[in-house]
């Protein structure tokens, strides 16, 4: 298991060379650009490349994106400190393997390879972290659902119609209907005609 | 006049001054009413000055005529002039007066004998002394005013000797003054007058008809309608000498309108004797109507004028003879024969000598008066009436060849001859004068023409350049708006480049703070973590929330990766955070794929946040979209909410809407147009980039 490590962070890269190292897999190279890393890949063809994103040269992502463009069997991870969703968006579709916060390595880093290794991919589960607002006081019913459901729902309890709702949330009328199936569906609710409404009258509070 | 108006003037100006520009000058109602005061001042100085000009046309009104004393009325009445005692009468009186220094009593009598005088032609050694004495040695008492019968007298007497050039030097004395009164402009009028009738007389009719009209004027300004009729009779006897029959007859019947005025029967007949003249003159068919009327209405008048009614009798003989009747011709001759007779005047007596040759010629009965022909013929040949005189002589003529006299008849052919000569010496000369008054016309019309011409060109000329003038003002108004449109767009296109540098090099700036925070400190943070030897979870969680807190700090300054992520996937970004984090809910449609250059995709980002921000911070909203759509040449930008709206204008031109001006300038920095829309339904912020 051959393993490449990119980060123009010295401290960094020693830090991940050593957590890698020390979990027992085989560093053969490291660099601090973009450009070694890609040649580096070119040449030694890694299992698995590490890589940071923000990099002289060439990026993470760019390296990704020419890793797949070139078909090498090198899968890659990016440790980033970037926790930004829209880039690991952007990072799936260049096909990689792994996406993890550096803060995190520490506890993520091992997982990751493992699972890397295996064929499957990781995301950090810290990267989720802001867009899941846990209010305390919600029902936990509530908080399965996403801002927009949540939004229907509540406008369905104030025995808004489809069209209206739709109207109201800038949506098209069908969104609205895709999203009520979809609110039965995760909270579990008989197959019942306007079981919905009945639900939101009873569970949303003025 | 003109004192009271400038005083009134100077009383409205000092009420203007003491009530309103002391008081109240700055207010602007009030300079209202004074400009509408001095347009009262000046409405009331105009209608004054154009009554002081109308003054200038009213007649002279004629003087209260002073009581005269006796010796002066009796002196005035006509019928004693040929009284022997007459002038001792009025030696005595006028020396008299002189002695007591009475010149003004003095000068009345002087001036009542002078017309006398001057009326009947007498003009001896004797009275010019007086005349000359008085002129020398008393006129500066009484002035010149009162005296310029002096000049008229004298005037008279050069005038009666044919001395037409001193006559007017004494005329023109009169003429000098302005008149002051009715007397003096009557008197001016008629020196005028009589000027005239020196030129006519001296053949120099230009002249005459200039003084003539100089008359006119004078005598115009007074109600004096005998003036007016004098000055229009000498007009038609100038125009008839110089052969203008149509403006003599025009003159000559506005003569008769003003004599018919005065009552003047006399002149109205003198008038009418001058018509027929002017028909005789210019051959014109009225003139035996004329004759035959004017004959009749004055025998019917009953007037006492053995002149007019020797040369009406005459002109009605000839008429008759005209007609064929000669029978009655002999009666008219004879009826005023006696009258001819009595009068015994030269001029009256040619008259009928002429008259009754014609007739002595016209009967035809082979016992012709031949004296009376021969007598008629030297009257005749001084007054060039040469057709009449040839006419005469053939008759002459025949006489003796039927009397066999051929030496006489010979002698006769010769003068007919000779009169033929002169005839046509006449008529060449008539001819010449003839064709001179139709050359002057024909030259006064093309003067007219010229002058019309000349008139038109100028006014084209003006025309002209008024428009040049105006086209010119308004080609350099026209200019110099170009150039002030220039110069605006000019400083308005650097403004928008120096916004745009400006946003751009915020953006520059806060980049570069963002990633340095986000790569150095965050970094360093992370070393933090990992140096320490005894870990712990209350120190890892710490440095990780700052970590956080640096990434969103970092994170706001600038859009992380925006040149990587694109326009779509950080709105995307921004929709997600604003649903998490401000649980608002907003929906996106974008279609974009890159018209813009990043730097400009980085300002709609920014436009989108700002108005995204404000939705969220004041438009108590629902829900909101964002929309963008690329078109081929354009990048249509929307974002609509349903909150509750606000007034664009006003919060516009409030200091704290910085958000509204933020979306508008960097549209604007962008090349792009705002437009923002809102009611109690909500907001939509439209924005169109045109591709570049």
């Amino acid at each position: 298991m051959k393993i490449l490590i990119a980060d123009d962070h010295p401290f960094t890269l020693q830090g991940t060379k050593s957590f890698v190292e020390s979990y027992g897999y085989n560093v053969i190279d490291t660099c601090s650009n973009g450009i070694s890393a890609l040649n580096l890949i070119n040449l030694h063809e890694p299992d698995i490349a590490i890589l940071d994103i923000n990099m002289p040269g060439l990026d993470g992502l760019d390296v990704s994106k020419k890793v797949q463009e070139t078909k090498l069997r090198t899968k890659i991870i990016l440790l980033t400190m970037h926790k930004e969703l829209s880039i690991y968006k952007k990072a799936i579709e260049y096909g990689i393997y792994g996406y993890i916060l550096k803060e995190h390595a520490q506890t993520e880093l091992e997982k990751c390879l493992n699972e890397v290794k295996i064929g499957n991919r990781y995301a950090s589960i810290h990267l989720q972290d802001e867009l899941i607002v846990s209010e305390n006081n919600e029902n936990d019913a509530l908080a399965k659902l996403t801002l927009s459901e949540k939004k229907i729902v509540e406008l369905i309890s104030q025995k808004m119609t489809s069209k209206q709702i739709a109207n109201l949330l800038f949506l098209s009328e069908r969104t609205v209907e895709g999203h009520r199936s979809n609110i039965i569906e995760k909270l579990d609710l008989p197959k019942e005609r306007n079981i919905l409404l009945v639900w939101a009258i009873q569970n949303i509070k003025k | 006049m003109y004192v009271l108006v400038l005083e009134f003037l100077e009383i409205v100006v000092n009420t203007i001054e003491i009530d309103t520009f002391v008081k109240i000058s700055s207010d602007y109602s009030c300079m209202k009413k004074y400009l509408k005061l001095c347009f009262v001042v000046v409405f009331i100085a105009i209608s004054v000055w154009s009554c002081d000009k109308k003054n200038d046309r009213i007649i002279y009104a004629k003087n209260e005529t002073e009581k005269l004393d006796s010796t002066c009325v009796w002196l005035g009445e006509r019928k004693n002039f040929y009284k022997e005692n007459f002038m001792p009468v009025f030696y005595n009186y006028y020396n008299k007066k002189i002695a007591s220094k009475n010149y003004k009593d003095a000068a009345t009598a002087l001036e009542i004998v002078c017309i006398k005088k001057g009326y009947f032609s007498v003009y001896d050694q004797e009275f010019l002394t007086t005349i000359n004495n008085f002129s020398e040695n008393y006129r500066s008492e009484v002035g010149f005013y009162a005296t310029t019968f002096i000049d008229y007298y004298l005037g008279n007497k050069y005038d009666d000797a044919g001395n037409f050039k001193k006559a007017i030097e004494y005329y023109s004395k009169i003429t000098l003054k302005e008149p002051n009164d009715f007397t003096t402009c009557k008197n001016i009028g008629y020196a005028y007058y009589n000027i005239a009738f020196c030129y006519y007389s001296m053949g120099d009719q230009d002249l005459a008809l200039k003084n003539s009209y100089k008359s006119l004027e004078y005598f115009h300004k007074i109600d004096y309608p005998i003036g007016n009729g004098y000055a229009h009779t000498t007009s038609s006897l100038i125009h008839s000498a110089n052969k203008n029959y149509n403006l003599a007859l025009k003159d000559n019947e506005t003569a008769f309108k003003y004599y018919l005025q005065a009552k003047d029967t006399g002149n109205v007949y003198i008038t009418l004797f001058d018509k027929i003249i002017i028909y005789e003159d210019s051959d014109n068919h009225k003139m035996y109507p004329l004759i035959d009327s004017t004959y009749k209405a004055f025998t019917k008048s009953g007037i006492k004028n053995d002149v007019l009614k020797i040369s009406f009798s005459v002109y009605y003989a000839e008429k008759l003879l005209e007609d064929g009747k000669i029978t009655e011709t002999k009666k008219i001759l004879d009826y005023i024969k006696p009258t001819v007779d009595e009068l015994d005047s030269e001029t009256s007596t040619n008259e009928y000598i002429t008259g009754y040759a014609n007739y002595e010629i016209a009967k035809n009965d082979g016992n012709i008066n031949t004296e009376i022909i021969l007598k008629a013929i030297p009257t005749l040949i001084e007054n060039e009436n040469y057709q009449v005189v040839i006419s005469f002589y053939n008759a002459l003529k025949d006489i003796s060849i039927k009397n066999n006299d051929y030496k006489q008849a010979l002698f006769y052919e010769h003068e007919t001859q000779k009169a033929m000569d002169s005839a046509s010496t006449i008529e060449v000369k008539n001819k010449v004068a003839e064709l001179r008054v139709k050359y002057q016309n024909k030259e006064k019309i093309n003067q007219i023409e010229l002058q019309k011409k000349s008139l038109a060109s100028k006014n084209i000329t003006i025309a002209f350049l008024i428009s040049l003038f105006t086209g010119l003002l308004l080609l350099a108004i026209i200019f110099l708006i170009r150039q002030k449109q220039k110069k605006l767009k000019l400083e308005k296109q650097n403004t928008q480049i120096y916004t745009k540098q400006l946003l751009e090099k915020t953006e520059e700036e806060r980049k570069r703070i963002a990633s340095d925070l986000h790569d150095s400190v965050s970094h360093e943070l992370l070393s933090l973590k990992n140096s320490f030897e005894q870990k712990s979870e209350a120190t890892d969680k710490k440095i990780d929330a700052i970590i956080n807190d640096i990434r969103s700090i970092s994170r706001n300054l600038h859009p992380v990766m925006f040149d990587k992520l694109g326009l779509k996937s950080s709105i995307e970004q921004m929709v997600e955070r604003a649903q998490s984090y401000n649980n608002f809910m907003v929906t996106e449609s974008i279609n974009y794929e890159s018209g813009l250059s990043i730097s400009d995709e980085l300002q709609v980002y920014r436009i989108i946040q700002e108005a995204l921000s404000n939705i969220i911070k004041y438009a108590n909203a629902v829900a909101a979209k964002i929309t963008i759509n690329e078109t081929n040449s354009h990048i249509n930008i929307e974002v609509i909410d349903n909150g509750k709206g606000f007034d664009v204008a006003e919060t516009l031109t409030k200091t704290d809407a910085f958000g509204l001006h933020n979306i508008i300038e960097r549209s604007k920095a962008i090349g792009g147009n705002a437009k923002i829309v809102s009611d109690k339904n909500g907001t939509i912020i439209t924005i169109v980039i045109k591709k570049s």
